[in-house]
């Protein structure tokens, strides 16, 4: 067993931390996030469950618990085994949507745990859950402990510190602050486009649920030209944002505002790096767009293009390191404002996002068994109470979209999906 | 120039088991460089080589591999 000694939050860990606090302030379970492989057969249970055991043994932060340190958080481990849960679907005319209703179940509960896993038996497949407390790992490390769970080598994967830290270490005080000034210009700017929101309800008991479109090759690869074409080497991730903005605003936003903003993560780690795997070590990115701005199609992904290269040309995106390293030093409530609350009051965030990007488990398998699918799920703050998540298994695009029930209309998120279809595939509601 | 531009993509962008063996012509979109990444370059290659790369030419033929990345470079110094 290794030394098991405290781990501080890092600025990101810290960042996700608050917004666990925020979400459980609104009598949610918290900052939980999941990411579930549809596999073709059960794979070798026991054989996981001593890989869950390797992980608690290698990295004890995996069943740790947060514990308060003066004004800072940190890790402080357990030595807790994790158990790889099993659950069985009913074999009845609703046996198609058990797994989503088990998995939804799961999701619900009180939770208090920094990860779970869970394995949902369907027929000879089933559904394998990962579920964990996002100050714990963003969704790049999660990735990397399932292919840690599945490694034939688990040897290979050491823990590193914390990438921002290490940023952060290589820059003077007066870079530090002049970057700090920077995106705190930048953040008021933000602040000033009152940003519309999914829904207008702002309390009351909210569950989780979840909405699944996946798309064939032959869609995604149309996507992808498409992609290329509107937003260049800039990828994706913009063009899928850009979509939202006018599925959203097509269908109508429900509080409507000024225009549009959604944050989105960039990892610091090494594309394809097996380490770190604990740890945020994220910073933050905004996609903005006035409603004006989000009714011209080729407008949009160009305005889209200019502000994302004027980002990183200015910096932007490295000045919310010292933010978020200040942050640390603020109280989880005062830190939440200062995170989500515009000039106006109001909430910044009209959606919460994440691209995973490119996923495989190639010819190899999950522990050995085909991955024939895969979608993701996490908890969001009220407002705005809806998240989406893309991801691609073997190039076939998936779109997952969490949402809270009553706060967020289903027959309105239906209309927006059916536009955001329109839009990515540039169909001709488009 | 390459040997500066190696050494930037496998320490900050690229994770690599044995960058030495990562040749000139190799295609560094298939090892992992995605969207932030390219800017990231581009504006490191700006920095350090004194020299603006249009956004009209950021395209996968000019960053594919070192030795395309070396080529639009020069060729951008040699414009300005």
């Amino acid at each position: 067993m290794k030394e098991t000694t405290d781990l501080p939050f890092n600025p990101a860990d810290y960042f996700t931390f608050v917004l666990d606090q925020e979400i459980r302030n609104d009598g949610m379970p918290g900052g939980y996030c999941g990411f579930a492989l549809e596999l073709a057969e059960q794979p070798d249970l026991e054989g996981l469950q001593e890989r869950l055991d390797l992980l608690v043994k290698r990295f004890p932060i995996a069943s740790a618990r947060i514990t308060r340190q003066g004004k800072r958080y940190a890790w402080t481990p357990t030595g807790q085994r994790i158990d790889l849960e099993r659950h069985n679907c009913r074999q009845d005319e609703h046996s198609e949507q058990e797994p989503h209703r088990i998995l939804l179940d799961i999701f619900n509960r009180p939770n208090t745990s920094p990860l779970t896993m869970h394995w949902i038996a369907a027929g000879i497949g089933g559904t394998l859950l990962l579920n964990w407390n996002h100050p714990l790992l963003d969704a790049r490390g999660a990735k990397i402990l399932l292919d840690f769970l599945a490694s034939d080598n688990p040897e290979k994967f050491k823990e590193t510190p914390p990438l921002i830290e290490a940023k952060l270490a290589q820059w003077s005080f007066w870079k530090k602050f002049r970057l700090f000034l920077k995106a705190k210009r930048h953040n008021s700017i933000a602040n000033s486009v009152d940003s519309c929101l999914p829904t207008q309800v702002e309390q009351g008991p909210q569950v989780l649920r979840l909405k699944v479109r996946r798309f064939c090759e032959e869609e995604s690869r149309r996507i992808a030209v498409l992609a290329q074409e509107h937003t260049g080497l800039a990828g994706r991730t913009l063009y899928y944002l850009g979509c939202f903005i006018r599925a959203m605003e097509q269908a109508g936003p429900p509080a409507a505002k000024a225009g549009y903003c959604i944050p989105y993560a960039f990892n610091l780690r090494r594309q394809n790096a097996p380490t770190p795997i604990f740890s945020n070590h994220v910073g933050c990115l905004f996609a903005r767009a006035t409603r004006k701005q989000a009714q011209d199609r080729k407008g949009l992904f160009k305005h889209l293009l200019t502000q994302y290269q004027q980002t990183i040309r200015e910096e932007l995106d490295l000045a919310y390191l010292p933010l978020m390293w200040l942050g640390q030093w603020l109280s989880p409530a005062k830190y939440a404002g200062l995170l989500r609350k515009q000039h106006s009051g109001g909430e910044l965030s009209t959606l919460w996002f994440s691209d995973i990007g490119d996923l495989s488990w190639g010819g190899k398998g999950f522990l050995g068994v085909p991955v024939t699918g895969m979608f993701h799920l996490c908890w969001m703050t009220l407002p705005p109470g809806l998240a989406l998540l893309a991801g691609q298994l073997d190039s076939r695009l998936t779109l997952s979209f969490s949402y809270l029930h009553p706060a967020i209309d289903e027959d309105w998120l239906d209309s927006v999906i059916k536009h955001m279809d329109a839009e990515l595939l540039e169909s001709a509601e488009a | 120039m390459k040997k500066k531009l190696k050494n930037f993509i496998f320490t900050e962008l690229i994770y690599h088991e044995d960058p030495a063996s990562f040749g000139e012509d190799a295609n560094l979109l298939e090892a992992g460089l995605d969207s932030m990444g390219i800017m990231r370059l581009i504006m490191y290659a700006e920095q350090e080589f004194d020299v603006t790369l249009p956004d009209t030419e950021i395209e996968p033929d000019n960053v594919k591999s070192l030795n395309a990345l070396e080529k639009w470079i020069r060729h951008a110094c040699q414009s300005q």
